[in-house]
């Protein structure tokens, strides 16, 4: 019964103050769209960080005088770090299958080889990236394993075309080794093997020396500046998804504090226009609460219809703007998480609701002091 | 039903509003507050309605000391007070019914209650034709009869007017005169500050005189003077 009173007083002046009504509604309307965007840029930046950094690896290559029980049991040493989230054993045979895969067209290279050459490796996926440095270093002092060689790999868009990655933290000992007894395929290769992006520099291992193709390339490592050493590149993409990270949490918390005192300005001004009326109730005996309710529904209400608004505008954005973006950049990798679309309705309606009775309490404050 | 005891009131900064003011009022009394403008009797009815607390002394209503209520009570001990002022204070966007309803629905009273007492009350203070009305579509005199129904209709043992015909010709205001007139033989207490000889005179009624926030005089049956 006290409900519909206060439901009623609240619609009442809602629409008797329909000029102040409106401007509290599209300020809750402007302010929740904005943060609704912000949002979620926000969660798919964060997507698009994690699905790069999901894709570094560490790849460790073994001596080719490495045992099987050797080779074995470094595997289990491995299964057993907490860090590791995946690993994978690429033996002699899987490696050349690979590297063949991606030599088509480049038959002659291969043909080159004498037997298969390729060590067998671990190719390691972490659950926190950023401890790829400290997990590959455990593999250094390993005599079994072949230290030039531990792969910090960086972001790979297309991990199809990859064929055997590495790097190390030294480009000089990259390209000593190379001149030694690696055969170097620059991103031609890749281009040819089909990697969108061309940027990523593959190195194969093969026995030094033994083609003309090793010489040409050889060349060309040295100054191309396309060689990027996984261990920076990871690091980058770390820093990077970092600032990413902290910019956007930075700018959605900057938004919602603008939204709240922009609402409960909006609200105190309309109060403030009917703070006369306040006093009268006072002084017939109102409790502060029975003062208080309708200002407090009205202020629901506005944020409901507000939100209301901005999710349907929303909605009409996403529907003809950003899905249509993110379909023109397919190696983006991300799309607007459908099944957080009803969340974000969820709790862009429960904030408007929110942010209409804090800001409505908040400007109360100021008027129900005895 | 009211007790002043040494009661002063000053304003910030240094501002007499009230003056080591002893009064008692019994139950069912009628009594004026007289006295020029500023000279204190607005503040007296202030205090009574809690609406500040006095700089000294102590005020009891109806048996209950202001001075140790908690805030929390205020409003109960409003709802126990009936108040009519000079400028009417209606909400302005209500009908004259809702304004006379406002006071019963803060009671928490049930609605259908308030449908059968607020005509009631409207039809006494003779505005049964303009239930529906706003106040501005009013006349002042029937203004100040809302404020009087809306003042009476929870029955309350004490009736304060703050000048209540001070906005008013002398024909309308003896007619709310005559309606605090009515509303004291039902045994209510009035109090009802004002500075209109004439009225104060006809009446002889209990007469408490302000001067620049003391009593300076008070009898039963008084005269202006
Ligand atoms: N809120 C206030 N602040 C400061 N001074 C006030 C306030 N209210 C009243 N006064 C002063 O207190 C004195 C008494 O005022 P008031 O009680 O309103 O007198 P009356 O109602 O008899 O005209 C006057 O001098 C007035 O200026
Ligand atoms: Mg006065």
């Amino acid at each position: 019964m006290k409900l519909r009173f206060f439901l009623s007083e609240a619609l009442d002046s809602l629409v008797r103050n329909w000029v102040m009504s409106v401007a509290a509604i599209v300020t809750v309307l402007v302010s929740m769209f904005v943060l609704g965007i912000g949002a979620v840029i926000f969660v798919n930046l964060e997507q698009a960080s994690s699905s790069v950094r999901s894709k570094l690896e560490i790849e460790v290559f073994m001596k080719n005088t490495a045992s099987p029980d050797q080779i074995s049991q470094l595997g289990d040493q491995i299964r057993a770090m907490p860090e590791v989230r995946v690993v994978n054993y690429v033996s002699k045979e899987e490696a050349m299958n690979r590297l063949r895969e991606s030599m088509k067209g480049h038959e002659d290279v291969l043909a080159a080889l004498s037997g298969n050459p390729l060590p067998p490796s671990y190719e390691i996926y972490l659950k926190d990236p950023s401890l790829i440095d400290s997990v590959a270093s455990r593999f250094y002092d390993n005599p079994n394993v072949d230290n030039d060689s531990i792969a910090h790999l960086g972001a790979n868009m297309s991990p199809d075309a990859t064929t055997l990655k590495f790097s190390t933290g030294d480009p000089s000992k990259l390209a000593a080794i190379a001149a030694n007894m690696y055969l170097i395929v620059d991103n031609e290769v890749m281009k040819a093997s089909g990697d969108p992006s061309g940027n990523n520099v593959s190195v194969i291992r093969a026995q030094a020396g033994t083609t003309a193709a090793a010489h040409n390339a050889n060349a060309e490592v040295y100054n191309t500046d396309g060689v990027k050493t996984g261990g920076n590149t990871s690091d980058r993409v770390i820093t990077v998804t970092h600032y990413i990270e902290m910019g956007g949490a930075g700018f959605v918390a900057l938004l919602a504090v603008a939204s709240i005192l922009l609402i409960s300005n909006t609200i105190r001004l309309s109060i403030f226009a009917r703070r006369r009326e306040v006093e009268i109730m006072r002084l017939v005996g109102a409790t502060s609460w029975f003062i208080r309710w309708p200002f407090i529904m009205e202020g629901i209400f506005t944020g409901l219809v507000g939100a209301t608004g901005a999710m349907v505008l929303f909605l009409l954005v996403q529907k003809y703007f950003i899905d249509k973006i993110i379909s023109q950049m397919p190696f983006m990798g991300m799309g607007v998480d459908t099944v957080s679309t009803f969340w974000l309705i969820l709790s862009i309606i429960g904030g408007g609701c929110l942010l209409g009775s804090l800001g409505s309490s908040l400007a109360l404050r100021r008027f129900l002091k005895i | 039903m009211i007790r002043f005891e040494n009661v002063t009131k000053t304003y910030d900064p240094n501002i007499v509003g009230l003056k080591d003011v002893n009064v008692h009022i019994e139950r069912g009394e009628f009594a004026f507050l007289v006295g020029h403008s500023g000279s204190g009797k607005s503040t007296f009815i202030r205090l009574l309605l809690k609406e500040f607390e006095p700089t000294k002394g102590s005020i009891a209503v109806a048996g209950r000391n202001l001075g140790r209520m908690r805030r929390a009570a205020v409003p109960h001990h409003r709802r126990s007070i009936g108040c009519v002022f000079q400028d009417f204070k209606l909400l302005p966007n209500r009908s004259v019914a809702e304004n006379v309803a406002y006071a019963l629905r803060v009671t928490g009273q049930p609605v259908r209650s308030i449908r059968r007492k607020v005509p009631e009350i409207l039809q006494l203070v003779g505005l049964g034709e303009k239930m529906n009305n706003l106040p501005d579509e009013l006349s002042a005199g029937e203004q100040q009869r809302v404020s009087v129904a809306r003042a009476f209709v929870n029955h309350p043992s004490l009736l304060v007017a703050d000048e209540p015909t001070g906005n008013l010709d002398p024909d309308t205001s003896v007619g709310i005169m005559q309606l605090l007139y009515r509303i004291n033989r039902t045994g209510t207490t009035v109090l009802m500050a004002t500075h209109d000889r004439e009225m104060v005179d006809k009446m002889r009624k209990r007469v408490i005189a302000l001067e620049e926030g003391s009593v300076v005089r008070d009898e039963d049956k008084g005269l202006y003077r």
